[in-house]
């Protein structure tokens, strides 16, 4: 089975919660993601802990697509 | 309807084999919901598990406060779980969870269900309670990160 990425995404500078969500491809620095209504661009990705068998765990750092602008 | 497939890419599911899997699929209910449907209400009695298979859901929590409004802590996508705690403690959901997406599709487990699969093969579920720790687990660094 292909690896897959289960990624923690909290958003930088705003009350917003986050999203947790398992993903094919590992996100990188400069993707530009979307949850619910808005774009975000990743600008920090981390291993929060060990790979499990096929599951990365990851941890990613948003901004608003608009504030980086 | 099979859901051996999906399931295999869910992590509560990671490690256990592929005929465990096919007996999870046995009693896994696949239902969808729109946009701003609840799923789960806080404070209810809940007996299922349930596995986003697409879309999103919002976890909410509400204070003890009788004023205050309820607090969106987290969306869940893909491969997600949400009601483990009733699988785990038998007590009532520690939130609501509402559709988030349109359509959101999940798989639902019913706990009694789960529990007498547990109890027949002890493999299946030393692995299943094992991977809901470190969801759980998982989910903790998740808050712990987005309360920097």
């Amino acid at each position: 089975m292909p690896a897959i990425y289960k990624v923690s995404y909290v958003v930088s500078g705003e009350d917003h919660p986050g999203a947790i969500l398992n993903s094919e491809t590992s996100p990188q620095q400069g993707d530009v993601i979307s949850l619910g209504s808005s774009d975000f661009e990743v600008i920090e990705v981390i291993d929060l802990i060990p790979p499990r068998g096929d599951f990365h765990y990851l941890h990613a750092t948003l901004v608003r697509t608009s504030e980086k602008a | 309807m099979d859901h051996t497939e999906i399931l295999g890419s869910v992590e509560l599911f990671e490690g256990i084999t592929p005929a465990e899997l096919q007996a999870i699929s046995g009693i896994c209910k696949e239902i969808t919901f729109k946009n701003g449907d609840v799923i789960t209400q806080q404070d209810e009695t809940g007996e299922d598990l349930y596995i986003v298979l697409d879309g999103f859901v919002e976890v909410l929590h509400s204070g003890t406060a009788p004023e205050q409004s309820p607090r969106t802590i987290v969306h869940l996508g893909k491969g997600q779980i949400f009601g483990e705690m009733a699988l785990v403690d038998h007590g009532p959901r520690s939130a609501t969870v509402r559709a988030a997406s349109a359509p959101t599709k999940l798989l639902m487990i019913h706990c009694n269900d789960f529990e007498q699969e547990c109890e027949e093969n002890h493999h299946l579920g030393y692995i299943v309670m094992r991977n809901i720790a470190a969801d759980l687990s998982f989910k903790l660094r998740h808050r712990h990160f987005a309360d920097r």
